[in-house]
């Protein structure tokens, strides 16, 4: 559901702004009209928001004067949770369907594997809706991830990285992108670094697919996918996958349309993975994981990297008995004890299994509990730096959320801890808050560990032997591509766009292959591209570029045939 | 939130195959809303509701489980104190009423034994799709000793009903458990005798519990 700010809902008043109040609510001063107002009315209740309020627009107007670039994240007033506002109607989709059949065609035809529109800013209201008092300018987009809005505008504002460093950021990432290898042996900790700064959002998809390993998986095993997608699948497993299809990301662009281009490939990505592990099947926690793979890469690559990440990242996760995710639940109390004892405490009084919280988060890597920005930036850290990112993403959230008496004095039960764990503030959800929390805390790969053996032992005295023996987790980039070293041509990137420069020699083979920068702003087609034999004739003049070979993809998917919601 | 005080907080879990509508139903309950694409439940969902019955509030917190298969591994945790429980199955698919016998063995497996239970035929607005005939599910339901309704999450049908019939059933058993407790004999059996006008399992379990306690 997409909703305005109303922060007089979340007070209690139920007399609702008028339209051309609410249109405007929150664009910068007129916030300190529009509190100004209600302290007339509540004075007991907004005086401290106003003072707040106007400290807050001082030192914002100091900051933008010093223009800092940097992860100062934004102090955010203390709100309480937005719950779903009393002047929505009762069916939310309603209006998303309006929303959608009124959106500029342009900006939803586009495909996202083009235009990368889909990872920056998935759901844009259309101008001529602006004047409704359902949806304000500053649509925030959490409410991909979480439903609802819960943010306020600015702070995704404050996270904003200037054109020119994001510029040499890609730089930077092109450079590492093409040796790989080298990188990855000897200047890990650069890349780790560069990771936890955030990958630029035009190159995202393909370091995810190089970080997790899948681009060697691909060009290993080419044409798998295409082999697995022409196959039928299991009945019983399509069945289940059909049923899921329209209730990932219901709001998202991609996957708003019932049969459109993005349901269709989580379909044939899910059906692909049951079809290459028939033993696992498949398990709901899977599409979510897809989706957001989904929104940056094509769908060959999508699976690949599914397979990463079940396989390699989070093994037996997904698999029948759902043994690993009860076990790393009892390493993730184990571990909260050290990090919060507070917390570890109170969970521990109210009987609070960790399976009853811990369980959508681990499952579907933090993808639907997390504000956009920041799930993006916690996969590019666990993408690159393994599990441990997970578990210190849940260790912050507990923390945040029970680490303190005066937190804890609201919830007495279980029912209460539960609820107040399903509904974080969003403060403690801030990119730039989290992050930094990531960093400071102080848990490794080896305390996992440690803590998994501990709890494997205890698992087999109370329970007896596991049933599935999954592999070992693989923590990171770096010991994925350690336990299994790719060969230099896995590691080639394919561009789909060759330009020819006139001094090199006749391409006919496979090898030869030029990059160009062009390009690689754009993304990938899916399928392997052959490289275009050469078009320059030798007696013709040079110039300095030729016409490019424009290589369209086998599957056409496009947007004219399979959109189906305008 | 948190601010009306309640007499006595019932906890229901709504159980059943994946797809059947337990999401919808949980929310047209308590929000009154309902959604064609809502999320595909992963770990547990809830959600409260204050009701009336008689003088007493009656705080009932309804807990949404995933419903594939895998995730039975996990759900045992989700029984545990539950006094009532709702077994969905989707009249237009005759697969998801196979598999209730499955789902009350592993009810009766992990939940308390004296829970209650009642079976839902939801989506009975699709009548024109419908594979499961009312008849026999009633019969069926009947037969097991289970409460039956069918309701529709999307135009609402006999969806209060099914949720107050539930907790109305929790009330009266809780009010047995609290007569015999304290030793009101008179009390429980005019509990009794009332409650049975309106299900027939609870004489067992008073008899049960009779004996229990003599």
């Amino acid at each position: 559901m997409v909703q305005t700010h109303q922060d007089s809902c979340e007070e209690g008043t139920t007399t609702p702004f008028p339209p051309q109040e609410t249109e405007k609510i929150w664009h910068g001063s007129q916030i300190l009209k529009v509190l100004q107002l209600h302290h007339r009315e509540h004075p007991d209740r907004f005086h401290f928001r106003l003072v707040w309020w106007k400290h807050y627009l001082q030192k914002k107007h100091n900051k933008t004067q010093n223009s800092r670039i940097g992860q100062e994240p934004v102090r955010l007033p203390l709100q309480r949770h937005l719950h779903s506002s009393p002047l929505l109607p009762p069916s939310p989709l309603a209006n998303l369907t309006t929303v959608v059949a009124g959106c500029n065609k342009d900006a939803l035809s586009q495909r996202p594997s083009e235009t990368h529109a889909a990872s920056r800013v998935p759901f844009e209201p259309p101008s001529t809706l602006l004047s409704s008092p359902l949806f304000s300018t500053d649509v925030c987009v959490c409410s991909v991830t979480l439903g609802r809005s819960v943010c306020l505008p600015d702070s995704h504002r404050a996270e904003n990285i200037p054109p020119e460093v994001l510029r040499q950021r890609e730089a930077k990432w092109l450079d590492m992108l093409n040796n790989w290898d080298k990188w990855m042996a000897k200047r890990h900790k650069k890349m780790k670094l560069r990771c936890q700064k955030g990958i630029p959002p035009s190159l995202r998809g393909r370091a995810w697919l190089y970080l997790s390993g899948g681009k060697v998986k691909r060009e290993q095993h080419k044409g798998k996918f295409e082999e697995l997608d022409s196959q039928a699948g299991d009945p019983k497993w399509v069945d289940v996958i059909e049923r899921d299809l329209h209730r990932q990301f219901p709001f998202h662009e991609m996957f708003v349309a019932r049969g459109g281009h993005g349901q269709q490939d989580l379909y044939r990505v899910l059906k692909a993975y049951t079809l290459h592990r028939p033993e696992e099947g498949y398990c709901q926690a899977q599409a979510p994981i897809a989706a957001v793979l989904l929104m940056h890469m094509p769908a060959e690559d999508a699976f690949w990297g599914l397979v990463q990440i079940c396989e390699k990242y989070l093994p037996g996760y997904y698999s029948a008995g759902l043994e690993a995710i009860q076990l790393d639940g009892e390493i993730l109390f184990t571990l909260l004890k050290r990090v919060s004892p507070l917390a570890h405490r109170h969970l521990k009084k109210h009987k609070l299994d960790p399976i009853l919280y811990m369980t959508e988060w681990f499952m579907c890597a933090f993808s639907r509990t997390l504000p956009w920005v920041s799930v993006l930036r916690v996969w590019d850290m666990f993408l690159c730096e393994g599990v441990k990112i997970i578990f210190r993403v849940g260790l912050v959230l507990l923390k945040c959320m029970l680490g303190s008496q005066d937190k804890l004095k609201t919830c007495q039960g279980q029912y209460e801890t539960m609820e107040l764990l399903k509904t974080i503030d969003t403060r403690y959800m801030q990119e730039g808050f989290l992050v930094r929390e990531i960093l400071e805390l102080p848990v490794s790969e080896r305390d996992i560990e440690k803590e998994h053996l501990a709890s494997v032992r205890r698992w087999k005295e109370t329970r007896g032997e596991l049933h599935c023996k999954s592999l070992p987790r693989m923590h990171g980039a770096k010991a994925i591509m350690a336990a299994e070293p790719p060969s230099r041509q896995d590691l080639r990137q394919n561009p789909t766009i060759i330009v020819e420069s006139p001094l090199a020699t006749k391409s006919n083979g496979e090898d030869k292959e030029r990059k160009n920068t062009k390009e690689q702003k754009n993304g990938k087609k899916n399928s392997s591209p052959t490289p275009v034999a050469a078009y320059l004739e030798p007696s013709e003049p040079s110039p300095l570029l030729k016409d490019t070979a424009l290589l369209g993809s086998n599957q056409s998917l496009s947007s004219t045939e399979y959109d189906t919601y305008l | 939130m948190g601010d009306e005080s309640y007499n006595f907080v019932f906890k229901v879990v709504l159980i059943g195959e994946s797809g059947v509508g337990k999401s919808n139903l949980l929310s047209r309950f308590t929000k009154n809303e309902f959604n064609h694409d809502s999320r595909t439940t992963i770990g547990v969902e809830f959600s409260t509701r204050t009701v009336q019955l008689d003088t007493f509030t009656i705080k009932a917190q309804i807990w949404d489980t995933a419903g594939l298969e895998r995730y039975r591994a996990i759900t045992s945790a989700y029984y545990r104190g539950a006094v009532g429980a709702m077994l969905v199955y989707d009249i237009t698919k005759h697969l998801t009423y196979e598999s209730v016998e499955r789902w009350l063995k592993e009810l009766y497996d992990h939940a308390d034994p004296h829970i209650l239970v009642m079976l839902v035929g939801n989506k009975s607005d699709l009548e024109t799709l419908r594979t499961v005939p009312t008849l026999e599910a009633k019969e069926f339901a009947e037969k097991k000793g289970l409460l039956f309704m069918e309701t529709s999450a999307l135009d609402s049908t006999n969806v209060e009903a099914a949720f107050q019939e539930v907790l109305t059933g929790s009330y009266y058993v809780a009010l047995c458990f609290i007569s015999l407790y304290t030793k009101r004999w008179t009390t429980a059996c005019h509990v009794n005798l009332y409650y049975s006008s309106v299900c027939t399992f609870l004489p067992c379990t008073f008899y049960v519990m009779c004996v229990f306690m003599t």
